[in-house]
């Protein structure tokens, strides 16, 4: 479904990405980590068409440059880091995941009533559709990434890109976020590429990570192999210990 | 007191003067939404330097200033789209690199011109008592492609606002209707160099849409809110000025000073936030 190969960004502050390659078949729930600055953005922005970069890239089986057509952006979601909105910008809540829908229904034609009950069933879903009416500018963090992830979803997309979406939330906001994505993921069996920094921040459903280091490709493999205090320990350039707790990875100091 | 103005609307420079005040509050406020809701103010001096600028050289060159003013507005939007896309200045300072490029190429401009510069102090401040037919037409045209743009394009524009790296990955296609915008602002600031000037109509270019962010939640009525003090603030201008033999421009931007002051004070989404605020110390205070 997403084949990378050789992919490298060059801007005037250096390399962002180096020689990267990953293949991602569908269905599958890659984790992209890595500390601050190791690419996992630009790579995820390579993905989305945002970025010019050299080396080759296939998606759905078609080779594809920085540009994408309208067609193959349909086929990508992406729900970005939590952003600073105008809480006095006239936008509401439904109209913020009403916008996914617009690249859908094309110039000239205005998103119908099934539309709308669909943005309204997946807010609901979000735990957010009593906001609906409420400009998105006065909503909370938590509640302004539930948007985003329903506005996300209403585009249909086979493929969602996530660029930490837990970033910036209080702890049960987070925890709320990573559920729902994990309920996403099983409902809707997207392929998902879930950028993070923080691995306890890791949904249950991710089985596979790759981890970024100064644009590299330091490992790619299996989640819990790639939380191991070793790798992660190389890849922070600091003592890390990894344990288990009810069923889930933790990652602490050493 | 209306009544000498009213009279005054038998003469066809003071007809085409009202009939001009109107469209240019129309496609001005229009376009401020864009301006406002995008946090791009610079670009309206930027367009307004570059018509200045163009109208200059082509009265230098012997050339129509309308023309030529059009001709450097549409570069400088060919320009600032690409650039601030494709390199890694953030638009602002592209918008502030182009800026003081295009005041100095005036500045130029009027320095080296060596016949009575009152033709182009006339596209600095306006002169709408002296607009030919042409120049209305010119100006309808213009009005009405933007008027058609926004009601054709309405929700892509909502989504390119809103955000336009998220209306990109919803399959919008954000670039068109961003150049489209910029296209559009040169065009209708080269045409209204000669109703408010190159130096005022950067009020218009704010004001209006600064009003309706006092106002409403609902994009629609910013748009029509928007228009409706524009437009105000034109006519309202031309009268007071005729009344008190005052200059119009500086009387239209001072109305609309006015106009959105009043929007401020009366504003709902304030005193919502303050009594917002207000709610929250009392309960920590309950606490």
């Amino acid at each position: 479904m997403i084949e990378l190969s050789d992919i490298t960004v060059r801007k005037s502050k250096g390399l962002l990405l180096d020689g990267i390659s990953l293949s991602v078949p569908p269905n599958d729930f890659v984790g992209i980590i890595g500390p601050n600055g190791a690419g996992k953005t630009t790579l995820l922005n390579v993905i989305a068409g945002f970025e010019r970069f050299e080396g080759s890239l296939s998606l759905f089986g078609r080779s594809e440059t920085w540009s994408r057509s309208r067609e193959t952006r349909l086929r990508i979601g992406y729900v970005p880091q939590l952003f600073q909105i105008d809480p006095a910008f006239p936008i509401l809540a439904l109209e913020a995941v009403m916008a996914g829908a617009i690249g859908r229904v094309g110039l000239f034609h205005t998103p119908g009533k099934e539309h709308r009950e669909k943005a309204m069933r997946l807010m609901d879903m979000m735990r957010v559709a009593h906001l609906a009416e409420r400009p998105l500018g006065q909503l909370s963090g938590g509640e302004r990434q539930k948007v985003s992830l329903a506005r996300a979803i209403l585009q249909s997309p086979e493929i969602l890109l996530m660029d930490e979406p837990t970033a910036g939330l209080d702890i049960a906001v987070q925890k709320e976020v990573l559920n729902l994505v994990d309920e996403i993921h099983k409902m809707q069996g997207m392929t998902i590429l879930f950028v993070t920094h923080d691995f306890n921040l890791i949904p249950s459903a991710m089985r596979r990570a790759v981890l970024l280091d100064h644009g590299k490709k330091l490992l790619d493999g299996d989640i819990n192999t790639a939380l191991s205090g070793d790798a992660l320990s190389r890849l922070f350039q600091y003592p890390l210990v990894c344990f288990e707790r009810n069923g889930r990875r933790f990652v602490s100091y050493g | 007191m209306a009544e000498p103005f009213i009279e005054a609307l038998l003469y066809p420079p003071i007809q085409r003067a009202a009939i001009a005040c109107v469209l240019c509050g129309a496609s001005c406020s229009l376009l401020s939404v864009f301006v406002v809701l995008m946090k791009m103010p610079l670009i309206g001096v930027s367009m307004s330097h570059a018509a200045f600028a163009g109208a200059v050289l082509g009265l230098l060159l012997d050339f129509n200033p309308f023309v030529s003013g059009l001709i450097l507005c549409l570069l400088t939007a060919g320009v600032l789209g690409p650039l601030s896309d494709r390199t890694d200045i953030a638009p602002e300072n592209v918008l502030g690199i182009l800026f003081s490029f295009l005041m100095g190429l005036a500045f130029l401009g009027m320095g080296i011109l060596t016949r009575t510069k009152a033709g182009a102090l006339n596209l600095m401040w306006g002169s709408l008592l002296s607009l030919s037919k042409s120049d209305l037409v010119i100006l309808f045209v213009i009005t009405v492609i933007l008027v058609l743009f926004i009601f054709f394009f309405f929700k892509e524009i909502r989504s390119v606002l809103f955000n336009r790296r998220l209306a990109a990955a919803s399959g919008v296609p954000e670039r068109m209707i961003y150049y489209a915008l910029l296209f559009l602002t040169g065009a209708v600031v080269s045409s209204n160099l000669a109703t408010v000037g190159g130096l005022l109509i950067f009020a218009l270019l704010v004001q209006p849409g600064a009003t309706a962010l006092q106002l409403t939640y609902n994009l629609k009525h910013f748009f029509l809110i928007s228009a409706a003090s524009g437009i105000g603030a034109c006519v309202s201008g031309l009268v007071v000025s005729y009344l008190l033999d005052l200059p119009s421009g500086a009387s239209v931007v001072l109305m609309a000073t006015t106009i959105f002051a009043a929007a401020y004070l009366l504003s709902p989404k304030r005193r919502y936030a303050k009594s917002k605020e207000r709610k929250l110390f009392h309960e920590i205070d309950k606490k």
